[in-house]
């Protein structure tokens, strides 16, 4: 529970789905990416550097920035493709929802295992209608590029507040806050999940634990 | 895909990725996760446990006393198995001789089976197998559950220790505020919770006491099914523990629970579309809990005796008056307490109030008992003299058989049959008795005020306070009862709990979803008859009953002084505060409180605290006297209710009376600040102690809180009672199920009224319908219900038209309580009588279909 979320629907067509997300996604890491840390003597660090790029979108009409980096595009390219096909292959009525989940780890004492505690999620609602011509595509093409202009706007506002994040680690802590896989960019540790139709369960192995954690407690 | 650099390039040229030559700039200092305590993931269980810590005094007390638990358990489980089947008794009572050599002596090892007899008997009984299986279980289980609470709780006590920094050993002496003070300041440093800057008291409270506080309101308006109406018992009050737990179950955390998880609620429980369907899988969900109950039946049967065999045998044993002696029931607690009140907090509230509520149900011994008693313990104690006397003389007479064991039998006799008789000096004064325990446990349906000696009121009192052997026995009996309960009575209620559910969850930010009713927010569910009048917008089917959203607020803006309500909150707080405080000083300046009632708003704190003595009974020195003598019983907190009492304030009073105002003073103002210099001066001084100040002076403070709401209680309720004079009002206390209809009255219980045929079924209390002649007759109040009655028909429901009776009726006389104590249910229910002509009563129609605005919807 401890940690912002924020919610953000969008209603495309099918083949601009991954577009779409493309964009939003790579906003949010833009923002929450820092170049690479270099640890000196003394404990101190100095900060690499982090070079952006525009992406033109082939089916909307719409221009987005993300973080010159290959490897992390790849990788939410690859999660945003998943999503698509698990959208495209499950048949309902088309909604599904793409979260982008910004954590941190925390070493537990030994019984317990490692704790990745969220401190931000973002929730992409996404809706795919069907439209009839091409008309209404070419209009859609617009309308949703506007719209995800808003978007974009939306989520730069959110991240200027001053909220919580997590406080710059030290070298030994820097794997807890940061995902340091990559080696020309260095975003907050995140996760990308995504979730079919509307249904959202308590899943059994949730509710096992509940159930366990409650008659173990006081 | 087209691609476009933009200048914004990542530099590639230097190999280590920062500016060349620029090594000196841009150095950063990382902070590093100081402490381990930012950012917490489950705030609600790391609130319970650092409250749980606080209350159990400290991680080596906890620790030390759920060592022993296990430890007696096994003792307790292994020591009665042992008695069962390892004891050869026939040679400890000598029925059998041992053969022995060397001496005649008979000796407890004698008395032993051998180890291959005694398990080969333990063996063959299977019964004992069982149990030994299920202690054996349960025993496990608490170990496994001990081990984990040691891990979790070592990092609350570093919590403490590292973060709060208060050490284990200061602990016990800390009050709750206190470290609550500490948690709120450490937000700012930790950030424990990452949603806000600063955390309040209500966010702790709300996480703390998340589900509670839905019980609690479930309760409030009457949504549980623990009310039931017996062929024999009449009106009964069924709520055990292991009924609640399974509440919980269904409604918290089961499988398939309405919450997805602590601390939000199922996104598709919030919207209404679908409610019927989701009543649909809530009703089968509770059937198959209860048919699981119902299998599971025996076990949990085994289980609850053996419970109530370890946790009970020993104190029986101790004390046996015990189960004699009253508790607060689990349904008692449920309707007594506030919204966002701490375990402690309504703990120390019921215990204040234990006192007196033994002593009002003591005054209803039944005479015919007592005259049986009286005779039985006279010829008991005739037998057991003599046999005492006899072994006085000659103690060789405790050898002949059954000598000492009839002496102990009469003893317990004896004891027995002298509870049943009232003490000889115990005056019969139950009004001013209620009057003591409503200033602790706040809370009581209308129609018990006027109505104190009646015997119906008793009953329904009893329903909070019942016998302690009457609770062991319905735990017993509960696994049976629950799923008859689960599978017919919960199951039809699926489609209004799913609404409650519903309308009744908010969401807060940095808390997630809390019940509403737990902001107590007199806008949305103030109830206009208790002071909100004009401010709430609720709807009936949206108000807190009983007044509950009014007093939860004011206590918890009372023990929380530093809590920073909204803005119209704030208003309506101080509002109330500034006019007790100045009808208080108002009153205490003036030595007669008569001539002060004259007028008519200053009159009330006058009338509540000097209790009786305004009320021109003719009883008036008597009771007046009482009500002291009754207060003083209570405890030491009476003296300083006393204190700020007019009665008291008798010349001799008169500094202490000062300092208390004082106090009161400080608490509305001065609070703000950490209690310092004059404030706690002047609690000091009242209190009459002057070397306990330091540590101690939070502890004084939260007494002075407690006597504070005390007398907040009982002004509101005396406010309300005036408000709703003759109002329709409506009794929670008896609103039942809309399907029972009221051919289920039992007649006999009102047969000797006439008049109460036509009450509503929802007034299953008939009580109050009395007849005023009830009441000890006294000129001015047949006087005044004549006025009133006058009244009904004219008023018709509108609050102005009571309220300009009541200044007449104040005008008229100058004694503005007399009316108020014409039976208020009476008026009530005379006005329903009459509206009930017309069709049902518009909040039971609300309340048994649904909210207004579901209507639409279907």
């Amino acid at each position: 529970m401890n940690c912002r979320s924020e919610v953000l629907e969008v209603t495309v067509e099918a083949r601009q789905v991954e577009e779409a997300i493309l964009s939003l996604l790579h906003t949010i890491l833009l923002h929450r990416s820092t170049g690479k840390f270099h640890y000196k003597k003394e404990g101190t660090y100095s900060i690499g550097t982090v070079g952006t790029v525009d992406i033109d979108c082939d089916f909307i009409d719409f221009t987005f920035v993300r973080v010159s980096s290959e490897e992390l595009d790849r990788v939410i390219r690859k999660a945003v493709s998943e999503f698509k096909d698990a959208l495209s292959n499950s048949g309902s009525d088309g909604m599904g929802q793409i979260s982008l989940e910004f954590y941190q780890k925390k070493k537990s004492r030994w019984p317990f295992s490692d704790e990745c505690i969220p401190w931000e999620v973002w929730s992409i609602k996404v809706n795919v209608v069907n439209l009839a011509n091409e008309q209404e595509r070419q209009i859609c093409r617009e309308k949703v590029g506007e719209k995800l202009g808003e978007k974009v706007i939306n989520v730069v506002e959110v991240i200027n507040r001053h909220e919580y994040l997590p406080k710059m680690p030290t070298q030994s802590e820097v794997d807890n806050v940061f995902d340091t896989s990559l080696k020309d960019v260095q975003p907050y540790l995140y996760k990308i999940t995504y979730q079919i139709t509307d249904s959202l369960g308590t899943s059994v192995s949730t509710t096992m634990r509940r159930l366990i954690k409650d008659t173990l407690a006081l | 895909m087209a691609q476009f650099d933009t200048e914004y390039q990542r530099l590639e040229a230097s190999y280590s990725d920062s500016p060349p030559g620029e090594e000196n700039l841009l150095m950063h200092v990382p902070e590093g996760a100081k402490s381990n305590w930012h950012h917490i993931e489950n705030l609600d269980l790391f609130f319970q446990r650092v409250y749980n810590l606080h209350q159990k005094n400290g991680f080596t007390c906890m620790l030390l006393g759920e060592i022993f638990e296990l430890v007696q358990l096994i003792f307790v489980v292994g020591f009665t198995v042992f008695l069962a089947n390892c004891v050869d008794y026939d040679i400890l009572f000598a029925n059998k001789f041992v053969n022995h050599t060397d001496s005649s002596k008979v000796t407890l090892p004698d008395a032993f089976l051998p180890v291959n007899v005694c398990s080969a008997r333990i063996q063959e009984n299977v019964f004992v197998i069982f149990v030994l299986i299920i202690s054996g279980v349960f025993w496990l289980h608490r170990l496994v559950k001990f081990i984990y609470n040691v891990c979790c709780y070592w990092e609350i006590r570093s919590f403490y220790i590292n973060a709060l920094k208060m050490s284990m050993s200061e602990l016990p002496y800390a009050t709750w505020q206190e470290v609550q003070a500490r948690i709120v300041e450490i937000q700012k440093e930790h950030q424990i919770c990452i949603h806000k800057k600063e955390l309040t008291e209500l966010d702790v409270y709300h996480r703390i006491l998340r589900f509670k506080n839905y019980m609690v309101a479930m309760v409030n308006k009457s949504l549980l099914p623990v009310r039931f109406r017996l062929p024999v018992l009449g009106e009964y009050v069924f709520y055990t523990r292991g009924l609640k737990y399974n509440f919980e179950l269904i409604f918290f955390w089961g499988p398939g629970s309405l919450f997805e998880n602590e601390w939000s609620l199922k996104a598709e429980y919030k919207r209404g579309g679908n409610r019927l369907e989701l009543a649909d899988k809530l009703a089968s969900r509770i059937l198959w809990i209860g048919i699981a109950n119902l299998l599971l039946c025996p076990v949990i049967l085994v289980w609850q005796i053996l419970y109530a065999f370890f946790s009970y045998t020993e104190v029986i044993k101790r004390e046996p008056g015990s189960l004699g002696a009253r508790c607060w029931s689990l349904y008692g607690r449920c309707y007594l307490r506030h919204f966002n009140e701490l375990d402690h907090e309504l703990m120390s509230r019921l215990s204040k109030g234990y006192k007196a509520s033994s002593k009002y149900m003591n005054c209803f011994l039944s005479p015919l008992l007592t005259v049986v008693a009286k005779n039985v313990a006279f010829f008991a104690g005739s037998l057991l003299a003599v046999l005492i006397a006899l072994t006085i003389y000659d103690e060789d007479v405790l050898a002949v058989e059954h000598v000492l064991s009839s002496i102990t039998l009469l003893g317990v006799c004896i004891t027995v049959c002298r509870s049943f008789i009232p003490d000889k000096h115990m005056v019969f004064c139950p009004e001013q008795l209620l009057r003591v325990i409503l200033a602790h446990i706040h809370y009581m349906p209308d129609h018990w005020q006027g109505n104190a000696h009646r015997y119906e009121t008793r009953d329904q009192f009893s329903q909070l306070f019942q016998y302690r052997a009457v609770f062991i026995l319905e735990e017993l009996l509960s696994p049976v009862v629950t799923p008859i309960i689960l599978i017919f009575s919960l199951r039809r209620k699926s489609l209004e709990i799913i609404d409650f559910f519903r309308n009744f969850t908010v969401e807060v930010i940095g808390v997630g979803d809390t019940c509403s009713f737990a902001q107590m927010d007199i806008r949305q569910h103030g109830h206009p008859a208790w002071l909100s009048e004009g401010k709430t917008e609720a709807s009936i089917y949206q108000q807190a009953e009983d007044g509950k959203t009014e007093l939860s607020l004011m206590r918890f803006a009372i023990t929380n002084p530093q809590w920073q309500p909204p803005q119209e909150t704030t208003h309506f707080i101080s509002q109330l505060k500034e006019r007790i405080h100045r009808e208080a000083t108002g009153v205490s300046s003036e030595t007669h409180p008569l001539s002060l009632s004259e007028s008519e708003p200053k009159s009330l704190v006058a009338n509540l605290l000097a209790g009786p003595s305004t009320l021109g009974s003719v009883h008036f020195g008597r009771e007046s006297y009482l009500i002291n003598q009754a207060a003083a019983g209570v405890g030491d907190r009476a003296s300083a209710l006393r204190s700020l009492s007019p009665i008291s304030s008798s010349l001799h009073l008169r500094g202490s009376l000062n300092a208390a105002h004082r106090t009161a003073s400080s608490h509305t103002s001065a609070m703000n600040k950490t209690m310092a210099g004059s404030g706690t001066d002047a609690r000091t001084v009242s209190s009459g102690s002057s070397a306990w100040e330091g540590q101690l002076t939070s502890l004084v403070l939260s007494e002075y809180a407690s006597t504070e709401m005390s007398i907040h209680a009982l002004y509101m309720h005396e406010l309300h009672k005036q408000q709703s004079r003759g109002d329709l009002s409506r009794h929670t206390w008896h609103r039942q199920e809309s399907d029972e209809s009221s051919d289920s009255i039992p007649d006999e219980v009102r047969s000797h009224n006439p008049q109460s045929r036509h009450f509503p079924r929802s007034h299953t209390f008939p009580t109050t319908v009395s007849s005023p002649t009830a009441i000890p007759a006294s000129a001015s109040d047949i006087s005044s219900t004549a006025i009133g009655q006058e009244g009904v028909p004219s008023l018709g429901g509108s609050h102005q038209q009571y309220s300009e009776s009541a200044t007449g009726t104040c005008g008229a006389g100058g004694r503005v309580v007399r009316t108020a104590r014409v039976p208020m249910g009476g008026w009530a229910e005379e006005g329903q009588g009459v509206a009930r002509h017309h069709g049902p009563l518009p909040e039971e129609s609300s309340e048994d279909e649904m909210p207004p605005h579901i209507h639409k919807i279907t």
